[in-house]
């Protein structure tokens, strides 16, 4: 293929920038429970890490984090700020274990942070619903300042539809990294508690890409309204994770 | 960001070099002179450190609000979270200082126990101390690496054991300003408390500009 002919754009490239599991977020302090599942030797074969990624992806993150992904993503397009700390607050009160909460805010609020450190745009907490401005850098800058004045969260699903709109990324490439990230995430966590060799680790990522594409087409579409989560075994393990005593993740 | 930056210490160093017990120790130096700390400490695998810190800092001594001592999981990268990734602790200073800033000096972020070439991220301390330990041998400093020829201060702590393991501790002290090039160190004993005065004065000097502390400066204003 001749230069030419390449059919890329920056767009693509702030896509893998999003996804790079370099890209400051925090994410590889967490586990979602997968650390208490392997210490109360509950899960111990890749089969079962993969059934475990698979739940949260179908019954946590598809109904829940995806749905709230997409109408923030739609609802940045027209700078709708209300309509995005609707879905900013019901996602929140929908993680109902605390440490899972607060390490989603945390990321949420440090990948704004970082994305409005290059895209040029300055935090602000003033007129958080003066949304004249079609521009969707603007909507970014205020929902940042919003959080910062406790009007919205920050949960890391928002922040990363927001953060995608602003970089021209489609809503369902942002699902996509969404989900794949969480994947890797996990993954990785299982790789440093030593639960199997690194390429094992990329078979898992493997035979979970079918799933992560279902997850975003049932979903994607759905209305905020729609969104739910149900999955109460995974909901305790991730409370009894809070009272650990040792600990390597965050949740 | 409408909050003011509260003055950042990032201790790194070894597992069992000392960094929980030099906080210990120079902790109560700052308060005395009415400075009041927050500690962020980043474990490898356990609460064991943060939780140490809050009994004997805040629980027993009143030093500081048992809340301001906060335990931070790394996922097993310590040297990830205060450099590469500092998110999460960022996230939780900037929480401190969204609810402390009027009152607050000083918050000391302690780094799970790492290697040689642990540095902080400036983005999230402004000042870095490195311990290293006289157990490890008197060569130690001549090794170099990042975190010793780096760090803002440099702190050798248990000096009491050199004659027992044959270190000079003048070998050390000749090493550590040939590699840092004169930039300050410090020999300490963090058991009996001898050399963290200087350690004290170092971050009164260099870190708190000899301001005095907030609570002092509210009454007068």
């Amino acid at each position: 293929m001749s230069i030419k002919n390449l059919d890329l754009t920056i767009d693509e490239i702030s896509m893998l920038q999003l996804g790079d599991s370099f890209f400051p977020t925090g994410m590889y302090t967490t586990s979602s429970g997968l650390e208490a599942l392997f210490y109360n030797k509950r899960i111990k074969s890749k089969e079962q890490i993969s059934e475990f990624i698979s739940v949260c992806l179908k019954y946590q993150l598809g109904p829940a984090d995806c749905i709230a992904l997409s109408n923030s993503h739609k609802a940045a397009q027209s700078s709708d700020l209300k309509t995005i700390i609707e879905i900013d607050d019901l996602l929140f009160s929908m993680k109902l274990v605390k440490e899972i909460r607060e390490a989603s805010t945390r990321s949420g609020t440090q990948l704004l942070n970082c994305v409005l450190s290059f895209i040029n745009e300055t935090p602000t907490s003033e007129n958080i619903y003066n949304t004249d401005s079609n521009s969707s850098k603007s909507v970014i800058s205020s929902y940042f300042g919003a959080i910062k004045s406790k009007d919205a969260h920050g949960v890391y699903p928002i922040a990363l539809g927001l953060a995608s709109n602003a970089l021209n990324i489609t809503k369902e490439r942002a699902c996509m990294l969404l989900l794949y990230g969480f994947t890797v995430s996990i993954v990785g966590a299982a790789l440093r508690l030593g639960m199997f060799p690194h390429f094992e680790g990329q078979q898992i990522i493997h035979s979970l890409k079918p799933v992560i594409l279902e997850v975003i087409k049932t979903n994607i579409e759905r209305a905020y309204s729609k969104m739910w989560q149900f999955s109460p075994g995974i909901d305790i393990l991730q409370i009894s994770h809070e009272r650990m005593d040792s600990k390597m993740f965050i949740t | 960001m409408n909050h003011k930056r509260i003055p950042r210490i990032g201790i790194g160093g070894p597992v069992g070099s000392g960094k929980t017990m030099l906080i210990e120790q120079f902790v109560p130096l700052l308060s005395q002179k009415g400075y009041k700390t927050a500690i962020i400490s980043n474990d490898v695998v356990s609460k064991i450190d943060a939780d140490r810190m809050r009994k004997n800092l805040a629980s027993e001594r009143g030093l500081l609000p048992e809340s301001l001592v906060i335990g931070l999981a790394t996922g097993g990268c310590p040297h990830t979270a205060v450099r590469e990734d500092p998110s999460m602790n960022i996230s939780v200073v900037e929480e401190i200082e969204a609810k402390h800033n009027t009152d607050l000096d000083l918050i000391i972020i302690e780094s799970g126990g790492d290697n040689i070439t642990t540095t902080f991220s400036p983005a999230l301390a402004d000042y870095f101390i490195y311990i290293i330990d006289v157990s490890s041998g008197d060569k130690y400093p001549r090794k170099r690496g990042l975190g010793i020829e780096n760090c803002d201060l440099l702190v050798i702590n248990k000096i009491d054991i050199a004659p027992y393991i044959g270190a000079d501790l003048k070998v050390m002290e000749n090493d550590a300003k040939v590699v840092r090039k004169n930039k300050p160190y410090v020999f300490v004993n963090c058991k009996t408390g001898q050399g963290i005065q200087e350690v004290a004065e170092h971050i009164i000097k260099d870190v708190l500009f000899e301001e005095p502390p907030k609570t002092v400066i509210n009454k007068t204003a």
